[in-house]
């Protein structure tokens, strides 16, 4: 609703300013006046970043892009929840209005060793890329494919792999765990392609190199604090991960296939 | 004008009838052998659904691939957004749909401004594009019996679109990405992503490279390879405030015009109907939802202009369901430029609603009456869990607010038949180009296109052109790779030099409001005339008072915005020029001087049934217009109508 | 075997192990509860059930040893992962941490399942001083073989240090299977909405029957050394029912 009553939001922005990946951070506390409650969050580091400008400060660095919750760029830790405090909400599509007049907000980059700090709240995450590449697709070359409907899936269970396939690749899961495991995001692409006729004929071989890459980029293992689940923007559940375990166990010990990623 | 320049632009459109040109020219084109094909490289820019899905499709084959993005990873590319879906002629609703339709709907929505051929082509190679996508593991919604279903858009009378829920893009990206990750595992694709390519390298007339800055290190990279495909997307974020991504920029197609390639009907921008209201001053950036919602969602405002009462309670009789009103057949389905204008025109009339009157209602209350709650949920839960989220309404008690934003642009760099813009070597896909969409795009094309382009008609074009252009090895010790280097590490020093004091987003946004106000929805010549002055005049304080912090070699992002501004700035005044050439209305071009007295627009097909391309004469200002006509052998050229 | 050294070193196949073992010793403790409770029962029918147990030596240790590789499994595996965890995972700590599970009843940092390793370790040392009481024996020596199971049970729960431990030991120890037991699922790859939401409740209920349920004997032991203590000249039968109870003597893992 388009408010113009709102009151305006006096905030202290405690942001951690990282100069480069080997280069120390600190927390540096910024004074905002005037935000208004309809703004989003990334629009108030906007406003943060022009006012720094003003001062002739660096602005803070943050990766952001399609700015509707969609591309998985954006994400920090906001007063020490991934994404801050609503669920299945990107930080882009946090707005102001979750905020009181006079608060602190701290803000962090996520932190993972297998996430390094770029620059202040930007971190590398091409391990999740790695990850994708050490099984998440189905073998199928440009032109070999039969037509669409040779494969019928039953309702049910496409929508439960389009239920993983919603993952958004953001980070968050990493960001909220207390191990920083990448489970979730790697079972919610297990868990797609394990449920559909296409991804069958690699099955067993996918489990076992993305867990084995995952294991690799030096990511926590999951200790079922279901932390990233509550996390996740795009809803992703555990359940995923269940269906890892059960599709890793049973490629282990009921198939042929064995890893072919390099043990770290 | 430039009649006698017109054979520069050779569309390279095979001979034979409309439904065998496709096939004709694949049978004709030179191939490249298997073996031969790892000895060529192959640069690809962008991995949205054209750049990911060629530089898949290419390294199959066997070809070298170096793909570049500048965001963190190939799958964050904006394609992902698309919410709605993708067209396809599969006929699987059994309601009459063909490839011929599928064309005509798409030459009709494009108001008969695009080249028959390509969108044959398209039409044609949109099913083997289902398929695809449904190899991949693409979970597009199925019906109870297991097989996949349709829902309709906009501009069409048939069922035709596939869709993953809200996230149709997301999941044909995702498809793309899969498939370029696994030729990064198999070693055929190299990836850069952080890297923003800056300009093109030409050697001997040819493209052979590009110069690319690594945005973390800041460190200016030369790369060369036998051809350079062009896949950057649209050029939507000149208006400041769009649905595009934040980082969607013109750059590597500005870059290339100014190396020779020519910019085709810049002026051709979509502006979006169902898009969230603009609420304030800060705003970075609307958000659009799903055209989808016009399938159930009724757009109306008060019968009467000072009617201040709350939706809910104004009653049926006091509401103008204006697009039923006007367009009865198509009713809210009518295409995206109708649908904006209609609501533009009721806003600028006064009966605009919400605080700022920009904005009108599109309303679910009949559906959530006819279907339940939770079937509209069913198919619009994210959407309504969007909009909740930005406006703090709840869509399914209250009418949502939409008002147009700018969405899509279907002009972009002139490319022939086979993809290949006027500098050989250099090929353009997917948003980036002009070719599939006329002056207007229907819902549910672009993935189509882009995918189009990626997947099946590059992959066999480029072979052509690589087997015949007869290239010469060239690496980057070539000088002709130092040269540009140069150039592009003078023009970061130079925007690095600047520390006036303004900032990169404050001109931006006075770009935009230029941009918008006259050269958006509705733009007349005294409007595009004084535009281009004022951009004139923005570009020259921007490099005067322009604020860019930092140095070149860190990751510096106001430096990346700044050098993209740079790049809209001119790029600005080529499209008022070109709007400005363009006397009549077409598609999502809307001169106020041509329009029809019920307010609809006015075609001119004797003077400008053609496409406009602009060549760089090395000054911003002084751009010649090339024509190349649009002939339709197969269709007829009607004035639109959704009535 | 490639295959398997891959399985057994990978996070995923790890934490498989800790749940599997995890879930065999939960086995184990209703079995060992049904067995204690025995002494709510009749001392006789305790020590019934503690001279059947030991007459079949071959299979108790076939149980003994099963049960010891399985802690021991359980033990070494949850400590290692946790370890890599916190050596690994994050170089650097967030200044706050919040969670966002709605579902949370206890404070982050008390939750069952963020404190496993702690609690774990409390379960551990309860574990090492109650097999000294009852598998090995040590400090009760002068007991000898005069005495029934029962007896030495109802000695052992009337000593105020021993109340101490086993009352401490076992309210960790509910504690940790309350999330042990439907995180074992969890690992397992067992979940599904059909009956996940009741194993998770299941899980709290069993971590509160494990804890009450012995508990109860320390309490019992504390309640009875106040009252009518067990003296070790001359032992007292229990009378009727309402006996005090003891653990098993030389039930499987003592």
């Amino acid at each position: 609703m388009i408010s113009p009553g709102k009151k305006k939001l006096k905030l202290t922005i405690r942001v951690w300013r990282q100069k480069g990946s080997n280069e120390r951070g600190q927390f540096r506390d910024y004074l905002l006046q005037g935000i208004s409650p309809d703004m989003s969050f990334l629009e108030m580091l906007d406003i943060l970043n022009e006012q720094l400008l003003d001062h002739g400060e660096e602005p803070v660095a943050f990766d952001h892009d399609c700015r509707e919750g969609i591309c998985g760029a954006c994400g920090v830790m906001i007063n020490g929840q991934a994404h801050g405090p609503d669920n299945e909400t990107t930080t882009c599509q946090l707005h102001m209005r979750r905020f009181q007049d006079g608060d602190t907000i701290v803000i962090e980059p996520w932190r993972a060793s297998a996430f390094p700090v770029l620059r202040d709240l930007i971190v590398d995450r091409s391990p999740l890329d790695r990850i994708m590449q050490a099984g998440g697709y189905v073998s199928v070359n440009t032109g070999q494919a039969p037509d669409g409907n040779c494969l019928p899936v039953p309702r049910h269970d496409q929508e439960s792999a389009m239920d993983g396939a919603a993952c958004i690749g953001c980070g968050a899961c990493v960001a909220a765990c207390k191990n920083a495991s990448a489970m979730l995001f790697t079972s919610a692409k297990v868990s797609q392609l394990a449920q559909l006729p296409q991804g069958q004929p690699e099955r067993a071989q996918r489990v076992l190199n993305m867990v084995a890459q995952m294991d690799a980029e030096g990511f926590g293992s999951c200790t079922n604090t279901y932390e990233c689940e509550a996390a996740c923007p795009a809803g992703v559940s555990i359940s995923h991960i269940a269906r890892l375990n059960r599709e890793y166990v049973k490629a282990s010990f009921c198939s042929t296939a064995e890893p072919t990623i390099p043990m770290k | 004008m430039n009649e006698a320049m017109n054979n520069i632009l050779n569309s390279r459109v095979p001979d034979g009838p409309l439904s065998e040109k496709w096939q004709n020219c694949k049978n004709e084109m030179k191939l490249v052998a298997p073996n031969n094909k790892r000895k060529y490289d192959i640069i690809v820019v962008g991995t949205g659904l054209a750049g990911a899905s060629a530089a898949a499709s290419l390294a199959e084959m066997g070809y070298n691939v170096k793909a570049f993005c500048y965001q963190d990873s190939a799958r964050r590319a904006h394609s992902i957004a698309a919410q709605g879906g993708i067209n396809a002629a599969k006929n699987y609703p059994n309601d009459g749909d063909s490839v011929y339709r599928l064309f005509y709907d798409t030459i009709k929505g494009g108001d008969f401004r695009a080249r028959e051929s390509n969108v044959y082509r398209l039409a044609e190679v949109s099913n083997n594009i289902i398929d695809q996508c449904v190899a991949q593991g693409v979970p597009f919604a199925r019906e109870y019996g297991g097989l996949l279903a349709n829902r309709t858009f906009g501009g069409a009378q048939v069922s035709r679109t596939f869709y993953c829920r809200g996230q149709t893009g997301q999941q044909l990206l995702l498809g793309a990405y899969s498939g370029l990750m696994r030729q990064v595992a198999a070693g055929k694709v190299q990836m850069y992503s952080r890297h923003e390519m800056l300009d093109l390298v030409v050697v001997d007339g040819v493209a052979r490279g590009i110069v690319c800055r690594n945005m973390v290190s800041g460190e200016i990279e030369t790369y060369a390879a036998h051809a350079v495909l062009l896949c950057t997307g649209g050029y939507g974020n000149v208006f400041y405030l769009s649905t595009n991504a934040k980082g969607c920029n013109v750059t590597a197609a500005w870059r290339c015009y100014k190396r020779g390639a020519y910019f085709a009907n810049p002026c051709y921008t979509q502006i979006h109907p169902t898009c969230i209201p603009v609420k304030g001053d800060y705003q970075s950036k609307l958000t659009l939802m799903s055209e989808s919602l016009r399938n159930d969602g009724r757009v109306w405002v008060p019968k009467d202009v000072n009617d201040s009462r709350l939706p809910s309670q104004i009653p049926e009789d006091d509401r103008d369901y204006y697009l039923e009103r006007r367009y009865p057949a198509f009713g809210n389905m009518v295409p995206r430029d109708v649908a904006s204008r209609a609501a533009k025109e009721r806003c600028d009339a006064g009966y605009g609603v919400g605080d700022s009157g920009k904005a009108v209602y599109l309303d679910f209350k009949r559906a959530i009456e006819e279907q339940g709650e939770q079937r509209i949920r069913e198919k619009y839960g994210n959407l309504f869990h969007m909009y909740q989220k930005i406006t703090d309404e709840n869509p399914y008690h209250v009418p949502m607010r939409i008002y147009p934003a700018v969405h899509y642009t279907m002009g972009g760099l002139w490319v022939d038949y086979h993809l290949q813009s006027t500098v050989p070597g250099l090929y353009v896909l997917g948003e980036a180009n002009f070719s599939d969409h006329g002056a207007n795009r229907l819902g549910a094309s672009a993935l189509m296109q882009g995918l189009a382009d990626g997947y099946f008609v590059v992959p066999y074009t480029i072979g052509h052109h690589l087997a015949t252009a007869n290239l010469k090895p060239v690496s980057t010790a070539h000088p002709q790779f130092a040269a540009v280097k140069e150039d592009v590490e003078n023009r970061v020093r130079k925007l690095l030099s600047g520390k006036g004091d303004r900032t990169v987003q404050e001109f931006h946004r006075d770009l935009g409001e230029i941009m918008w106000n006259q050269c958006g929805m509705a733009r007349s010549q005294v409007g595009l005339e004084s535009a281009i002055e004022k951009i004139q005049e923005l570009r020259d304080q921007f490099w005067n008072r322009v604020y860019v912090p930092g140095v070149g070699e860190e990751l510096n992002q106001q430096l990346e915005q700044a050098g993209r501004l740079a790049d809209f700035l001119e790029f600005g005044e080529l499209m008022a020029r070109d709007a400005l050439e363009r006397n009549e209305s077409c598609g999502g071009h809307f001169r106020e001087e041509y329009q029809t007295e019920e307010g609809e627009a006015l075609r001119d097909d004797a003077n400008y049934a053609h496409v406009a391309a602009w060549e760089y004469t090395g000054n911003d200002s002084t751009a010649v217009r090339h024509t190349e006509p649009l002939t339709y052998d197969t269709v007829k050229m009607t004035t639109r109508s959704y009535k | 075997m490639h295959w398997l050294k891959a399985f057994l070193t990978s996070s995923v196949g790890r934490k498989f192990v800790v749940g599997l073992t995890g879930l065999f010793l939960c086995f184990f403790l209703v079995v060992h509860l049904a067995g204690n409770l025995l002494l709510y029962v009749g001392v006789d029918a305790y020590n019934e059930y503690a001279h059947k147990l030991h007459s079949n030596e071959e299979l108790l240790i076939i149980a003994e040893t099963l049960l010891f590789a399985a802690l021991i499994g359980h033990i070494l595996i949850a400590a290692g992962l946790t370890f890599t965890n916190w050596r690994n995972a994050r170089n650097k700590s967030y200044r706050t941490f919040d969670s966002k599970r709605e579902d949370r009843t206890t404070p982050m940092s008390f939750a069952p399942d963020q404190t496993m390793m702690l609690t774990g370790l409390f379960v551990l040392i309860f574990l090492i001083c109650h097999l000294s009481d009852f598998k090995f024996g040590l400090g009760w020596e002068n007991l000898g073989e005069s005495y029934s199971p029962a007896q030495k049970a109802l000695l052992v729960l009337e000593n105020t240090w021993r109340q101490g431990i086993y009352l401490v030991g076992v309210l960790f120890l509910g504690y940790h299977v309350s999330h042990g037991l439907q995180s074992a699922f969890q690992s397992l790859g067992l979940n599904h909405p059909k009956y996940m939401p009741t194993i998770r409740r299941l899980s709290v209920l069993f971590g509160l029957v494990v804890a009450i349920g012995f508990g109860s004997f320390p309490i019992a032991g504390l309640v009875r050394s106040q009252t009518n203590p067990t003296s070790v000249e001359q032992v007292s039968p229990v009378e009727g029912g309402e006996a005090v109870d003891a653990e098993t003597p030389h039930s499987p893992e003592h």
